[in-house]
């Protein structure tokens, strides 16, 4: 969000279990329906061929935030 | 003139059950607060209800002594507990304390406030027995009124904002008082820049206490080997990173110190030096899967001596110590900040 309003293009990713989190911090910040990727979790332990699924995770909704 | 909204219930037993639905409170009774008691609290920090203790930055949120008071009241705190309060909550807002990661974190860490000074001894204070469980009211509620302000104003609810994985006990309340009476080393808050006879609070974002015993030796050197001892285990079983540890000496180790002439200084020293390990140990925990072409490489627990907290408090028997390790290495630094003195205020 601070780099959004910095002008700078970005999405935010989040993994699953933080999606509550965002959320109220979304709210919080008086930016309520914020948009973000979501991924599984949890990254720490994920094997390589997992990780990739979560990129293109990220990247398959990341992407359309960031031509909206 | 107060701005909080205020409700009128019916009798005693509903203000507490209209608490608990809010979800106002941590799970135990709270004192209700009423707009006498929140003033009195303000009164006796001779604060305007609109005063900012700071500003959190990540929301943007302004922490004004009228929320604060609200939740002393909340925890227990006496008109004379709140100017602690207040110092603690204006060190956690210093931007090296990191206070939304430190409370959001799923390491679980909470705010471990240390008093040191004359005002120990004027509200009661008891840096003996029992220290690290609720040895007296005034650190007691001191502590409590932290966690609900945490909760109450920056949402760092379970689940909410706090994330803990698991927490510890220390997240009802983490406040201890220095016993400065029982040693002849120079205190927490005189070790960070604080001059003598200060009143001052150090705040940092702990992990629970970890228990070591020695009572098999007078050498200084082997009883802070079991502390090293310690230190060595948690950056193996939870982090490698450095960052501020504290250390809780009781009398019965204090004493062999002493006698051989040891101050803190030589301690963090000794500490500082011993207290490292390689990278190639988490091998032996269940981590082999990231020590990777490093396992020679050396990591200490300490990124120098001074981040050591050094502190004397316990009964008076028992070669019991605790080692209390950082949140999240060096993400978080201890504050410490003298009571009631404000370096920002210019003239008027």
């Amino acid at each position: 969000m601070k780099a959004e309003q910095l002008g700078i293009p970005a999405f935010a990713i989040m993994t699953s279990k933080f999606v509550s989190a965002a959320e109220l911090m979304s709210r919080v910040l008086g930016a309520e329906n914020y948009p973000f990727a979501v991924i599984d979790h949890p990254i720490s332990s994920a094997s390589e061929h997992d990780l990739a699924h979560q990129a293109e995770q990220a990247v398959k909704t990341g992407v359309p935030l960031l031509m909206r | 003139m107060l701005k909080s909204k205020t409700y009128e219930l019916e009798d005693p037993l509903a203000v507490q059950e209209y608490f608990h639905s809010r979800r106002w409170t941590d799970g135990l009774p709270v004192v209700p607060p009423t707009p006498q008691s929140v003033q009195e609290m303000l009164d006796r920090a001779n604060l305007d209800p609109e005063h900012l203790i700071g500003i959190e930055p990540v929301r943007n949120r302004r922490m004004t002594a009228e929320k604060l008071a609200v939740n002393a009241v909340m925890a227990g705190c006496l008109p004379d507990h709140f100017p602690l309060v207040c110092e603690s909550f204006s060190a956690m807002l210093k931007e090296p304390f990191l206070l939304h990661g430190a409370t959001a974190s799923t390491g679980g860490c909470a705010v471990l406030v240390v008093i040191n000074g004359p005002v120990r001894e004027q509200l009661g204070m008891c840096g003996t027995f029992n220290v690290l469980g609720s040895s007296d009211r005034a650190t007691t509620v001191i502590g409590r009124a932290i966690r609900l302000i945490l909760c109450n104003l920056l949402d760092a609810r379970p689940g909410d904002l706090d994330r803990s994985t698991l927490g510890h006990p220390g997240k009802f309340s983490y406040c201890i008082a220095e016993d400065e009476e029982h040693t002849e080393w120079l205190s927490l808050a005189e070790d960070r820049a604080m001059p003598r006879g200060t009143s001052a609070v150090t705040v940092m974002a702990a992990g629970s206490p970890r228990q070591i015993m020695n009572e098999w030796t007078t050498e200084p050197e082997a009883i802070l080997d079991t502390f090293v001892a310690e230190m060595k285990a948690c950056m193996r079983h939870y982090s490698i990173w450095p960052g501020n540890y504290a250390i809780i000496i009781p009398p019965q180790l204090r004493t062999h110190f002493e006698k051989a002439g040891w101050s803190k200084k030589d301690i963090r020293k000794y500490v500082f030096e011993h207290a490292r390990i390689q990278r190639k140990e988490w091998a032996d925990c269940g981590k082999a899967s990231v020590v990777g072409s490093q396992g020679e490489q050396e990591y200490a627990a300490l990124t120098d001596e001074d981040h050591l907290l050094v502190i004397a408090a316990g009964g008076p028997a028992g070669g019991f110590g605790a080692v209390i390790p950082p949140w999240f290495g060096t993400k978080s630094k201890a504050v410490t900040q003298a009571l009631g003195v404000c370096l920002d205020c210019g003239p008027q």
